[in-house]
């Protein structure tokens, strides 16, 4: 589903790579956890899968699209197949959770019969019904997290990435979300996700995969949290 | 009979209508952005309404000026005095030969009867002097009035009236032609100040379309900058730049419009405020308005449409930074 091959970001004349031949295959359906420091890599390796970054070497296939042969007019296709999801929910302000979500739906170009009836079920998944005509700013942090994971799969794209979705949350809300992605990782998406918790990294039992300056230092199938040593 | 569709054929189909439906949805998010935003949106239509007034004012400005200089020039006219006693039939002839002047347009006599009515008239309150005119024989001079094409240009009349033999047999000795001397030189002051005028008029006009176009341009360019974030989610979640272009600049012409209509109204009562006020120093706003409200239909489209197109530039200005991938 996703596929990096000795992929290495430069940017600019620095002369430590931001990513250094990162070779990475995540399966359909699976669910990886991608931890490391700040400054680790992690937000490049996301740049680069949704695009806003060209790697400066390496080849990059995500869900049968060789990014090499990618033009920029289609970049926006390739967004609407994958779901991402901030640490800052990045909602419209001015728009109600329910035009949120349809937001998605509407600049695919979809009719408006279909997006009546898909964005209703997308609200009820995340557990937000009810508050469909609030606006962002009258949710509460979970809740507008829930939206933007709302607005991420309700086009059902084969792979949702989540970046650090926790870390604007508390310890419970936290929990909340992370139970949405494994649900809707269950009905088939495959998910990368992002985290500082510790505490979430070794409850999952899921694969984790460990970057550091810019490297891949562990990839363990049921991985735990390694602060510090790489290994 | 039923048409029959081809598999191309309704693709096509599908494709404009979904085209259909992405412009509508602009339309919708960019009625929506207006309505939201109430700050940004009065704050963006406050400038546009200052800018399209000062635009109308200039212009009405212009109109004014033009109408008062063409009231000026057609108000300027030479004057030649005939004695009083020249007979009716040789003042016809003097008449035929000053209209026979290229740069003549028209030419009028005042007989000295007729000058000692108007006197009287002018003077029908003061008993004493109308006593004193009736008791008085006639003194008045003819008097024929002479205008030209162009003030400036009085050559070929001072010509006519040094050598033509009919003329210089009448003419009033005692009363110079008006156009002689210091009376002269004032006629073409009046000409050249009212040229001058003119041309500030417009260079006026360029300046202040120019200057506020560019205020406006800010401004939404400020309203754009303040939503930045929101246009990178959109890019991020697989938006068309079109399709983020499209509510920026349907809000933009929404802006316009409703400008527009502001201004033209402001700008009308504006010019009805001041007619009387104007009237006295010698300006004529009421063909200006009178304009206005002859061709109002225009005059508001043109304010609507020039709304619309500063607007429309200044957010696919203001947007293009933004939309790099």
């Amino acid at each position: 589903m996703i596929l990096l091959d000795r992929v290495t970001k430069t940017y600019g004349r620095t002369t430590k790579p931001a990513l250094s031949r990162i070779s990475l295959h995540v399966k359909p359906r699976e669910f990886v956890i991608l931890v490391g420091t700040s400054g680790a890599g992690k937000s490049t390796l996301l740049k680069l899968l949704t695009r806003e970054e060209k790697p400066t070497s390496g080849k990059i296939v995500v869900g049968g699209i060789d990014y090499d042969s990618l033009k920029d007019k289609h970049i926006p296709l390739l967004r609407r197949k994958i779901g991402v999801v901030f640490q800052d929910f990045k909602l419209l302000p001015q728009r109600t959770v329910y035009e949120n979500v349809a937001f998605a739906l509407e600049i695919a170009g979809m009719t408006n019969r279909e997006i009546k009836s898909t964005v209703p079920k997308v609200i009820e998944l995340v557990g937000l019904s009810g508050k469909e005509k609030n606006f962002p700013h009258e949710l509460s942090g979970g809740e507008r997290q829930r939206v933007a994971i709302a607005r991420a799969v309700v086009r059902q794209p084969k792979i949702l990435i989540a970046d650090e979705p926790t870390g604007n949350l508390d310890p419970k809300h936290s929990w909340d979300i992370v139970r949405l992605l494994e649900k809707i990782n269950h009905y088939g998406t495959t998910v990368l996700l992002t985290t500082h918790n510790v505490e979430i990294v070794n409850k999952l039992k899921r694969r984790v995969v460990t970057l550091d300056h810019g490297k891949i230092t562990s990839d363990q199938a049921q991985g735990s949290y390694r602060q510090g040593k790489a290994g | 009979m039923a048409r029959k569709l081809d598999a191309k054929g309704f693709a096509q189909q599908k494709r404009s209508r979904r085209r259909w439906l992405t412009f509508i949805r602009m339309c919708r998010y960019g009625i929506n952005n207006f309505s939201r935003n109430a700050w940004l949106t009065i704050a963006a239509t406050a400038v546009m309404t200052i800018t399209l007034l000062i635009v109308f004012v200039t212009l009405a400005s212009r109109s004014t000026l033009v109408n008062s200089i063409e009231e000026i020039r057609d108000k300027v006219d030479m004057s030649v005095y005939l004695k009083t006693e020249t007979p009716e039939d040789t003042v016809n002839v003097i008449e035929e030969g000053l209209r026979s002047l290229g740069t003549v347009t028209r030419v009028d006599y005042i007989s000295p009867e007729k000058a000692r009515e108007n006197f009287a008239q002018k003077n029908s309150s003061d008993p004493d002097t109308l006593n004193a005119l009736n008791e008085a024989v006639n003194k008045f001079p003819g008097t024929l009035r002479i205008k030209l094409v162009d003030i400036n240009d009085t050559e070929e009349l001072e010509n006519f009236v040094k050598t033509d033999a009919t003329l210089q047999e009448n003419i009033d000795p005692d009363r110079e032609p008006s156009f002689a001397g210091e009376r002269r030189s004032a006629i073409q002051n009046i000409a050249k100040t009212v040229d001058f005028a003119d041309k500030v008029g417009l260079g006026a006009s360029i300046i202040f379309i120019t200057i506020s176009s560019l205020i406006v341009f800010n401004t939404i360019r400020m309203a754009i900058f303040n939503r930045k974030d929101e246009i990178e989610m959109m890019k991020l979640i697989g938006a068309d730049k079109s399709f983020i272009r499209g509510p920026f600049i349907v809000e933009a012409v929404v802006y316009g419009f409703i400008a527009a209509l502001i201004a033209t109204g402001l700008g009308f009562a504006m010019l009805y405020s001041v007619k009387g006020k104007l009237l006295d120093y010698g300006i004529a706003v009421s063909p200006t308005i009178d304009f206005v409200v002859t061709y109002i239909g225009p005059v508001l489209l043109g304010m609507i449409l020039l709304g619309a197109i500063i607007g429309v530039v200044s957010s696919l200005l203001a947007t293009r930074r933004y939309l790099k991938i």
